[in-house]
């Protein structure tokens, strides 16, 4: 009777566990083993596994399965099976106490009070589970952890549904699922693709006519390796990888930088230079992470490194070092390594040490200008870079993430996480060249100064033949004082470095007489130029007092006091021996405000050494052994093309990102990135065009995106995640604004150079991706379009909102372009003898901005909008395009088939 | 985790599309349509379609979890609906940049005029400046401000009380004074930055060097649906000088603020042709672009962007004449608009702002962020010349936010509209320079009214010296949580899988204001 009554009221506590218990799913109370496997386990997982699972084990317990669970851990059983009341869990979840509950505060949020009901509940049970409840794997055997194989390419029934191996690997998924892909797309569409794909713009509506003429059999393939060569492909790309690699250019107050650097557009041209000359992409991320190293003194390459330049920040080295760690984990190896700054990663085998071992690689940097050929005002230009400025700042664990609070009591040295280390990295000093730590010794930057100074002493001349003064002659005199003291301070230091550079120099030996001769002359030159500055500001107080009112004569002629005061100093100066001259400047520290207070820290000099760190991280991830890398670049050119990614949590190849859908397919395409063994151009290793060329090449890439006619397909996978007909694309913001000006002729097609600032981008019709990117100042269409995101942007969002709507319908670029399409159509048509009716119009109409004919229905309902027009707007006198002509053309632009890629 | 809208949104077929639907002002939310996930299909996404329902919500229609990140079966999108029964459907945020005084405004210290000269440590209450009192301002930005003022400046104005709850309230918001038994002010606001990335933290509840998260009102937005389809639902008014513009963030754009001017003439970015487009033509235009479109949907029947562009676009054609004419007070009545001193130069400007935002109540707006002040980092940093600041300022605001509160009461709008007024920090006891008050993060005064809230309510306390919040302490997300829940929104519910949010980002409602 005792012994049902208890069997009762366990059943009973089974029953209210479930009633109280909203948030846990419904179990079936005949198999209270569900109480573990449908509800508890999910909740233990989410708030213990990471330290009592496969990852860790503390105190030696295990709770990935209950059988664990009841067995213990090292102080003993933790759960008596059907007596709540003993074991100590039950008690250490529901401590009073935050330093006793578990999970531990900061690592989880306490088992709310339904939670620990059912718990108690389960254990009275007995603490039944399924029988085959298996732990969790070790984390170590996690696909994306695991090396790379390249996989067979698998036979498939339906050879025809294949054009290069990418086919086969999607039709042999679509096989087993019993789906057919759709058949390939017109070629008008196929045309439009390829060319916003590859190049980001149009084709003219003359190169869609030839291409649409074209009988070759290879026309399409012919048309992807022009467009792969077409330097506007460096832009297109540029721009998916400037997401990817958070490019942003400088940011601050007022003038004062604080974020970024300026200049770093000069990382952006690389980028773009790099893609057209298909660099491989392992070479990109090693010349990013550590160019200063692998290049010293190639200004070229080392604008690569504005990718970590890109993160400085004034006030703080943590947020600098934060954003480092988190987006080299992420964007090179889809690794959420910033989960892992405060406690131990919570899914992937990645220890909070790990965290800050990641960031040791970037400790020791500053950034810095290098002066460029020609131009020495590093406010007006330079190569954004960084340097290895302080090595001998020691990397501390914070504890909790909290960087008040470092752990002193042992330095974090280099080092990437173990369980993914697929070979030893070694850390080995780099020796500079002496023009790295001494930049002013670089051939060109003696020359820039003068050549400076004497543009200065040009314009001044100019000035001063144009309308002579005492004040322009004066001018002229500053800019030739100016001009010898920079010539005589090159002098001075081209002679100390021939002392400098042989070794054993006696104190009398010519060379060394002539240095401090030199010198001596480049002291007096400099307080020359002081002198005339000073003459200068006594003659302009004197012109000033000779203006003034009388009232006001008594201040003007204490001004002149100072002035001519200032001046007898300096002619003092003048005659009295000096030998230290300011050398001319090669490079610039960017100065930062690590130290609390309102001024610049002490200046950090250039060393001679960089302390080799980050060149052998670069080597860990490009390793072709690397599991990672490959997989990650692989899978965002694959999203790009697509529309969809193979792995849909493009930053997250962890245990808690989404598994890929074509496992195999993501590896083919890695190991063709590594390898290259596919035939055709771009063989070399690492070439992204060859995985463009594949892609673009497929049969998946070809597909019709419509659903029609294949309703079976769209029944088992509306998602497409099998790939049986393509994804349409909504164009990017910065593909929407550069197609609607190419289609006008009004794009400016120069590569490369200054960003556009926010106050001239409304009326510039450069490529967008030249303009100032970052938050203040983002340009409203773009941004309304779901532009770049300065701070991450890993994926574009696609939002459709109506603000999109007014942006395209009201811009007034878009309102200006519509009338140069329509006037361009309307001599395209006279000069091909194609006459003036509507009819033809309209044709030449949707194939240039749409890129193809249209419909007869499209056709009729255009034909009554222009005439509504007209009735509203008649037709100017003049003959230039009548109204009507330009908004049908503004209404194409604002189609949902213009700002989609079908 | 990313989220993002799919340019593919399934609509089950046998729900119409509706063009355009009109709820009573007065109605909460309906419910969104929500699409189930399908049968059958692989277990990828749960969808939420949102027919044309709300304004940004339309379009987007829906959202979506990705595998892995929680089992479709656990993890649902907001379906537009409060969690549970709401005190309140709108909020008007009013956030003065720069930092208020609290000693000047809302939280009398007669005991810092008292010791005035002095240093604190000359005081009895040196122990303010405790090193581990101060521990919790953390790695500002420094820029020789938000630093230890040690020598106490007299307070700038004198303190009366007001209303049947006596509440002290300064001479320089005697309009608010009027309206003390309508409002509840909290006394015992703390943050943690000490200079203007404070800003930032009010509005997202973390530190501008942590992570960016979404503001509240990108979270009110995601969260709950549209009461109105032809206005933007988040409207931001006014300048923003010194904090991230996206509200969003990891919500998406898609919930960004729209940034609106009161100007009839133009309220909207890209509101009207920026070139000659006569309306008559533009309609035309929007007329053929949808007929278009709806020829493209023929031909791929299955693509719910498409679908989401023809009524996005008849939305925007609808938003270019509905924004204005909200903006347009010619309907007000001369008195009305005497209430919120439009009359008046000084708060002209302000006034139009508050009048708009009862307007955008009245039609459903769900939340009207109000920035005050600009320049510099905000209008009322007062680093000098406090009391002419504050003064000037406070008469800019404080005759429209009087008028505000007696307009919705009257109307009968105050019950279901929040009123929030707050500032990113308080000021320094002591003086910067011979006139000013510093940054100050360890205590300030914010106080809210209107739908569930008590009226007369004076909530926690500061020490002698307003130095400290000493009773009753809340952090910024405390303010957060305190609106959601009158909203009828638990933000743990909102919470989306991949983007953990820690307890202090949830806050905690003030129950001791609600009513």
């Amino acid at each position: 009777m005792t012994t049902v009554r208890a069997a009762t009221s366990t059943m009973l506590a089974v029953w209210a566990a479930l009633l109280c218990a909203a948030a846990l799913p419904a179990a079936d109370a005949s198999a209270p083993a569900l109480l573990w496997s449908d509800g508890l386990k999910k909740v233990f997982a989410d708030r213990c596994f990471a330290c009592h699972g496969s990852l860790a084990q503390q105190a030696g317990l295990r709770v990935d399965t209950a059988a664990a669970l009841v067995a213990g851990g090292a102080s003993g059983q933790v759960v008596v099976p059907g007596d709540p009341e003993a074991g100590s869990l039950l008690a250490r979840v529901t401590h009073p106490d935050p330093a006793e509950r578990m999970p531990p505060e900061g690592e989880g949020e306490p088992l709310s009070p339904a939670e620990i009901e059912t718990l108690k509940a389960w254990i009275a049970a007995g603490c039944p589970a399924p029988p085959d409840e298996q732990p969790e794997r070790d984390p170590r055997d996690h696909w994306a952890f695991r090396p790379r194989v390249r996989p067979v390419v698998p036979a498939v029934a339906h050879p025809d549904r294949v054009r290069n191996p990418i086919d086969a690997f999607l039709e042999d998924a679509r096989g087993r699922a019993g789906i057919a892909p759709q058949p390939e797309a017109p070629r008008q569409l196929l045309v439009r693709r390829l060319y916003f794909d590859l190049v980001g713009l149009p084709p003219t509506h003359e190169e869609l006519s030839a291409l649409l003429a074209d009988t070759s059999p290879d026309w399409y393939e012919l048309l992807v390796e022009r467009l792969l060569a077409d330097p506007r492909h460096g832009e297109r790309w540029g721009r998916h990888w400037m997401d990817v690699w958070r490019y942003a250019d400088w940011w601050g107050l007022g003038d004062q930088l604080r974020n970024s650097q300026k200049h770093i557009w000069h990382w952006r041209d690389w980028i773009i230079e790099s893609l057209n000359d298909d660099t491989g992409y392992d070479e990109m991320v090693r010349l990013m992470l550590a160019a200063d190293e692998l290049h010293p003194d190639d200004l070229p390459k080392l604008r690569a490194t504005g990718f970590l330049a890109r993160n400085w920040f004034l006030f703080n080295r943590t947020p600098w070092m934060d954003e480092t760690v988190e987006h080299v984990s992420k964007g090179l190896l889809g690794l959420t390594m910033n989960c892992a700054k405060c406690h131990d990663h919570k899914y992937d085998p990645l220890r909070q040490e790990d965290y800050y071992r990641l960031r040791a690689f970037f400790e020791p940097l500053h950034a810095r200008i290098d002066v460029l050929p020609g131009e020495p005002d590093l406010e007006k230009d330079g190569i954004a870079r960084i340097f290895d400025g302080v090595p001998e700042v020691v990397t501390y664990r914070f504890i909790r993430g909290e960087d008040q609070r470092p752990d002193t009591s042992r330095p974090i040295l280099p080092g990437v996480p173990a369980p993914l280390a697929p070979h030893e990295i070694m850390i080995l000093p780099v020796a500079l060249p002496k023009s790295e730590s001494e930049p002013e010794r670089r051939p060109w930057v003696i020359e820039a100064h003068v050549a400076q100074a004497q543009r200065h002493l040009d314009a001044a001349s100019a000035a001063h033949a144009a309308t002579p003064t005492p004040l322009t002659e004066q001018a002229v005199a500053v800019t030739v004082a100016e001009l010898a003291a920079v010539e005589r301070r090159g002098t001075a230091m081209r002679s100390a470095w021939a002392v400098e550079d042989s070794s054993g120099v006696a104190a009398d030996d010519p060379r060394q007489v002539a240095a401090k001769e030199s010198a001596a002359e480049a002291v007096r030159a400099e307080r020359q130029l002081v002198a005339v500055r000073a003459q200068g500001t006594l003659l302009e107080s004197e012109v000033k007092l000779a203006a003034a009112s009388d009232d006001a004569k008594a201040a003007f002629e204490k001004v002149v006091a100072d002035s001519r005061n200032a001046y007898e100093q300096a002619l003092t100066a003048v005659a009295q021996p000096g030998e230290a001259f300011t050398p001319l400047v090669g490079a610039r520290w960017t100065p930062t405000r690590f130290r609390n207070s309102s001024a610049d820290d002490p200046t950090v000099p250039f060393p001679t050494t960089s302390t080799g760190r980050r060149s052998a991280l670069a080597g860990w991830i490009t390793d072709s052994r690397n599991p990672l890398t490959a997989r990650v670049a692989a899978n965002h050119i694959w999203a790009r093309h697509m529309g969809q990614p193979l792995v849909a949590t493009v930053f997250d190849f962890g245990r808690k990102g989404t598994p890929p859908s074509h496992p195999e397919l993501l590896d083919w395409l890695a190991s063709e990135l590594v390898e290259g063994t596919a035939a055709g151009p771009h063989a070399k290793p690492w070439s992204m065009k060859r995985i463009h060329r594949l892609i673009v090449n497929s049969a998946a890439y070809r597909a019709s995106s419509s659903t029609a006619g294949n309703p079976e397909a769209l029944r088992i996978d509306a998602d497409n995640r099998l790939v049986w007909r393509r994804e349409p694309v909504r164009l990017e913001s910065e593909v929407i604004r550069d197609g609607v000006l190419a289609l006008a002729g009004m794009l400016d097609t120069r590569i490369g150079g200054a960003p556009v600032p926010a106050g001239e981008q409304a009326a510039s019709t450069r490529r967008s991706l030249y303009f100032h990117h970052t938050d203040p100042d983002r340009n409203a269409f773009l941004v309304t379009f779901d532009g770049a995101g300065v701070k991450e942007c890993y994926e574009r969002e696609r939002s459709i909102v109506p603000q999109q709507a007014l942006a395209l319908a009201n811009a007034g670029f878009v309102h200006d372009a519509a009338a140069r399409i329509a006037a361009g159509i309307e001599a395209q048509t006279r000069q091909r003898g194609l006459g003036s009716e509507d009819s033809t119009f309209l044709d030449v109409a949707f194939r240039t901005v749409l890129g193809r004919p249209p419909q007869a229905a499209e056709a009729a309902a255009s034909t009554a909008a222009v005439g509504r027009w007209r009735n509203l707007e008649p037709a100017p006198a003049d003959g230039s395009v009548e109204p009507a002509r330009i908004h049908l053309v503004w209404a194409l632009l604002n189609h949902t088939d213009f700002v989609t890629l079908r | 985790m990313r989220i993002r809208f799919p340019s593919r949104i399934r609509f089950p077929s046998r729900i119409r599309f509706p063009s355009r639907i009109r709820f009573p002002s007065r109605i909460v939310a309906p419910p969104r349509v929500v699409a189930p996930p399908r049968v059958g299909a692989p277990p990828r996404r749960a969808f939420l379609a949102d027919l044309g329902l709300g304004f940004t919500g339309l379009a987007l229609g829906a959202m979506l979890s990705r595998d892995g990140v929680g089992s479709p079966a656990a993890w649902l999108p907001p379906d537009g609906r409060p969690h549970f029964t709401p005190k309140a459907k709108s909020v008007i945020w009013l956030f003065m940049n720069g930092g208020v005084s609290h000693l000047e405004s809302f939280d009398h210290k007669p005991e810092v005029t008292k010791h005035a000269g002095k240093t604190i440590a000359e005081t009895p209450y040196a122990d303010v400046q405790n090193p581990a009192k101060l521990a919790l301002e953390r790695a500002p930005v420094p820029d020789a401000n938000g630093l230890q003022r040690n020598v106490l400046y007299p307070l700038q104005t004198s303190f009366r009380r007001h209303g049947q709850s006596g509440m002290e309230i300064s001479d320089f918001f005697p309009h608010t004074a009027r309206n003390a038994d309508r409002i509840a002010v909290v006394r015992s606001m703390w943050t943690t930055d000490s200079n203007h990335g404070a800003q930032t933290q009010f509005h997202t509840g973390r530190h501008m060097l942590d992570p960016v998260q979404p503001t509240l009102g990108g979270w009110v937005h995601y969260g709950l649906g549209s009461v109105n389809d032809d206005l933007p639902q988040f409207i931001s008014i006014g300048t923003r000088e010194y904090w991230n513009r996206k509200d969003g963030m990891y919500l998406g754009p898609a919930h960004d603020a729209v940034p609106l001017r009161i100007d009839p003439a133009n309220p909207l970015d890209f509101g009207h042709p920026q070139r000659p487009f006569a309306p008559e033509a533009q309609r035309i235009g929007f007329d053929l672009v949808g007929h278009l479109n709806r020829q493209t949907s023929i031909e791929y029947p299955d693509d719910p962007a498409t679908a989401a562009r023809i009524a996005s676009y008849e939305l925007a054609f609808r938003m270019q004449h509905s924004v204005p004419k909200v903006v347009d007070f010619a309907d007000e009545t001369e008195e009305t608009q005497r209430l919120y001193g439009l009359d008046l130069p000084h708060c002209r400007d302000f006034g139009m702002q508050l009048l708009a935002a009862r307007r955008f109540v009245e039609r459903g707006v769900r939340f009207i962020q109000i920035q005050h002040g600009g320049g510099g980092a905000g209008a009322w940093d007062a680093h000098g010349g406090l009391k002419a600041n504050h003064q000037g300022l406070s008469l800019a605001v404080d005759q429209p936010i009087g008028g505000l509160l007696e307009d919705l009461a009257r109307r009968g709008l105050l019950d279901e509209t929040i009123v929030l007024f707050a500032s990113e920090f308080g000021r320094t006891p002591g003086t910067q320079g011979a006139d000013g008050r510093d940054h100050h993060p360890f205590a300030f005064s914010v106080w809210m009214a209107g739908g569930g809230i008590k009226g007369g309510v004076v909530h926690g306390a500061t020490d002698e010296l307003g130095f400290h919040a000493v009773e009753d302490r809340h952090y910024v997300t405390d303010i957060h949580a305190t609106i959601l829940k009158a909203l009828g929104l638990d933000s743990r519910t909102l919470e989306i899988p991949g983007r953990k949010r820690l307890a202090i980002d949830h806050g905690t409602p003030i129950d001791a204001i609600m009513a």
